[in-house]
């Protein structure tokens, strides 16, 4: 080889590579988000910035769901299930500059557990006790009880630098974490811009130059936006957007199974539906699969308490004998109950078109046993009835876990954080602590199951149907790959032509 | 009498400014669901010492009257408050989204008003010939036509027309002109469509009326030339009522063209106050709408004075 060919060769290896960094990805989202501090956050457009791009946790979500390593390296568990030591990566940087060491793991989950913090985070960290810093890059977690979920729940734990464990304003603004994206630009109403961080740990990552996601609340203009190159990306489209996109040559509709689904809430603390047996019937009538037609375009599964992503705890809905539809039976049920029908009542309604449309099919499925009125509300009025309990029924979305007890444990434990419909059943609430200190998997699967089988007719909660999460993707873009949990942690693998 | 006048106008700004600012403080703080709820969600993990911890940090566990002083006493220092989402200042949000609004209103006022008059003018002399028929009913339906379906439309069509020209979004003019102008262009014709069809009707009618009177056919009987008694003699006569519409068109425009704004993505005060609204975001929601209501009087108060300069008559009296 002459010296020339080698220089040649250089020089094309130097040019592709420019090619390849000079580059910005477009991606368009309905709204600018409240916040990026990643401890605060709750919004989907928040957290769509923010996790796995600017911020990583110490373990990550692969995109089977599964638990993988983060920034930390590896881990062990001690037989008791308490104490779980994690071994950080080396030579991780904080987008300032300094190193990320195991005090930042422990600020980080102080900073999370505060209570002057309010983080919304906090519960998914409480069973930890006490968090020792070994050396610099060993951290060892001891936890009250043995606690499963741990590991998921730390993939959402961002890794902060120490110094802001007592600063609550600072990072809603200008977020500073290891991910493969330093924040660099935020402008109101119009962009927030991330820039590729130089010193990543992973070597040659990410490829693009930078990521600049514009805030178009008009779903049309997302939608001309990527027929025309303004955007190479528009994440959790609405199913009806979804489908005009599916025919349009230059840009390809990925699709995977939603972690969050549809569901309708009863108030267990207001007659009739304190009776499981009116809960029972009410599922009884319901017919998933023309819910799905009806409001969702086809696009989705219908739902029990675990969606089909967890594939690992999920139960099968055929399993379930109130899933088949028998209007006859339901209504005889009621009367035994002495019920007296028809019951009128009022359904609030989230403000959005999937969940606005599942209401209108589902208040024509029970009509005879329950008249339903339909009340959409604006979302403040609804949160508000949400958290005060003020409601007969509602129609809702919730955003789904990787791990059942996760959901399971505030949304049906009695007294749980988010258990609004006043749920109380005993025997659920053994089933849950027990589920939450077995850490031998089978044995917990055997836990979850009974408590899928018994949620998924007398629960508190018909769950209806598991949508299809959409994003729309350029075909100039590579490399890009749909997550369930809609998080964009595939954007470090990007390139765009 | 021109500083009675202004003075008289003054005063009417700070009680204006002084109602509005009690409606709307109050009326942001009756909607269901306050600022806290919508923070927290429906769907997290939420305790009752959580919420009351942000609403004391937010101090929005005080009673009105006493909020309302709090934040009035700083209004009249020049600290509108901070936001309460982002934790800037209210009057640096607000001078970021103040110049796309700006930008958009001065350049729809200038193309719409600009080619009323002409058009109107000529509306008038055609009176019923074939080809104002047609104009005419042009402009009706460029009233009856909203502007978000003009826009979702032109958008549509010029993405399938002009492939890869970028007409979505905002760049500062000083950052990019080219760029600033070319994105202007699609909104800037949805906005001023309407208002076009809308003064050039106006102008027809009260030329119509002015070419009807007595020093029309003396200026006639003079030998005047018909451009001369058209633009000079009729239309000056014709003006006040088109001013009048102007003003009121041009104090709306800068309340943001909120649903223009939010097709064409561009960050200006309508979008900034929607999404304040949503967010109850209280002190941005206030500080916007009283910066809205400003304009909004002041434009007025211009339109009073140009009153004076077009007819000498209105600053006799």
């Amino acid at each position: 080889m002459t010296i020339k060919s080698i220089a040649a060769g250089l020089l094309a290896t130097t040019m592709l590579a420019g090619a390849a960094q000079a580059a910005t990805l477009q991606v368009a989202i309905d709204s600018a988000p409240a916040g990026l501090d990643p401890h605060l956050i709750t919004a989907f457009n928040s957290v769509v910035i923010v996790q796995g791009n600017i911020y990583e946790g110490l373990t990550a979500i692969d995109i089977d769901l599964a638990v993988v390593p983060g920034l930390a390296e590896s881990w062990e568990v001690s037989d008791d299930g308490l104490t779980y030591t994690f071994s950080l990566r080396e030579g991780v940087t904080f987008h300032d500059g300094s190193a990320m060491t195991a005090q930042d793991v422990a600020a980080s989950i102080a900073r999370v557990q505060a209570e002057a913090t309010g983080s919304p985070l906090a519960s998914r960290v409480s069973p930890i006790t006490a968090v020792n810093v070994v050396d610099d890059l060993t951290v060892e977690l001891v936890l009250n009880a043995p606690f499963a979920p741990i590991l998921t729940s730390l993939s959402g734990i961002a890794i902060v630098p120490a110094e802001f464990e007592s600063d609550v304003d600072a990072l809603q603004q200008t977020p500073v974490g290891t991910g493969p994206f330093a924040f660099a630009d935020w402008q109101p109403n119009s962009y927030i811009e991330l820039t590729r961080f130089e010193d990543y740990h992973q070597q040659g990552k990410p490829q693009l130059d930078a990521v600049r996601f514009h805030f178009v609340p008009e779903s049309a203009t997302r939608q001309v936006g990527i027929t025309s190159g303004d955007y190479h990306l528009l994440p959790a489209i609405d199913p009806a957007t979804a489908l005009q996109l599916q025919g349009i040559p230059n840009v390809t509709v990925q699709e995977t199974r939603d972690l969050s689904y549809t569901l309708v809430g009863f108030n267990a603390a207001r007659e009739p539906f304190g009776d499981p047996v009116v809960r029972t019937a009410f599922n009884m009538m319901l017919d998933r699969n023309e819910i799905i037609e009806g409001a969702l375009f086809g696009a989705g599964v219908p739902a029990g308490p675990l969606s089909p992503a967890l594939v690992n705890w999920a139960l099968d809905t055929g399993e379930y004998a109130c899933y088949e539809t028998d209007r006859d039976a339901a209504m005889a049920m009621l009367e035994e109950a002495g019920v007296e029908l028809p019951v009128r009542l009022t359904m609030n309604v989230l403000p959005r078109q999937d969940t606005r449309d599942i209401a209108q099919v589902v208040q024509q499925q029970v009509s005879g046993a329950f008249e339903i009125e339909l009340l959409n509300q604006e979302i403040g009025q609804f949160v508000q009835d949400w958290q005060n309990s003020n409601f007969d029924l509602f129609v809702s979305a919730n955003g789904g876990s990787p791990d059942p007890d996760e959901y399971f444990y505030r949304t049906f434990r009695g007294g749980g954080s988010t258990n609004v419909f006043r749920y109380d059943d005993a025997e659920i609430d053994e089933w849950l602590d027990a589920g939450r200190s077995e850490t031998e998997f089978e044995a917990r699967k055997a836990i979850y199951d009974q408590v899928q089988r018994k949620l998924a007719c007398e629960g508190p909660i018909a769950h209806i149907a598991y949508g299809n999460l959409f994003t729309a993707v350029a075909n100039s873009v590579e490399g890009f790959e749909i997550y369930a949990n809609g998080r964009l942690t595939s954007l470090v693998d990007v390139t765009v032509q | 009498m021109r500083t009675r006048f202004l003075f008289s106008r003054l005063a009417d700004l700070a009680f204006v400014l002084f109602g509005v600012s009690i409606i709307v403080f109050l009326m942001i703080r009756l909607v269901p669901g306050d600022a806290v709820a919508i923070m927290l969600g429906a769907n997290t993990d939420i305790t009752p010492e959580r919420v009351a911890e942000l609403r004391g940090r937010l101090g929005l566990d005080l009673p009105f009257y006493v909020q309302y002083f709090n934040w009035i006493g700083g209004v009249l220092q020049g600290d509108f408050g901070t936001s309460i989402w982002t934790g800037r200042p209210v009057a640096q949000e607000i001078g970021a989204h103040i110049w796309p609004t700006l930008q958009l209103t001065l350049l729809s006022v200038a193309v719409g008003a600009g080619l009323s008059i002409p058009i109107g003018c000529f509306m008038a002399q055609a009176r019923g010939r074939g080809i104002e028929v047609a104009v005419r009913v042009g402009a009706i339906a460029g009233l009856t036509i909203p502007s978000f379906w003009l826009g979702i439309v032109s958008i549509f069509l010029l993405a399938k027309l002009l492939p890869g020209v970028s007409a979505l979004g905002y760049v500062p003019f000083t950052q990019d002109p080219l760029g600033n102008l070319q994105r202007m262009i699609l909104p800037v014709i949805a906005l001023s469509l309407p208002m076009l069809a809308n003064l050039s009707r106006l102008v027809r009618s009260a030329m119509l009326d002015a070419l009807s009177q007595d020093y029309i056919r003396t200026a006639k009987a003079k030998g005047a030339s018909q451009r001369l008694i058209v633009y000079k003699h009729a239309l000056r006569n014709a003006l006040i009522p088109f001013i009048t519409s102007v003003g009121v068109m041009t104090g709306y425009l800068l309340g943001g063209a909120i649903v223009v704004e939010q097709v064409f993505a561009i960050p200006g005060l309508g979008r900034l106050v929607l999404g304040a609204i949503a967010e109850r975001n209280y002190p941005l929601v206030q500080a916007t709408i009283l910066v809205m209501t400003s304009a909004f009087v002041i434009v007025n108060f211009l339109v009073d004075l140009l009153y004076a300069v077009i007819d000498p008559r209105v600053a006799q009296k």
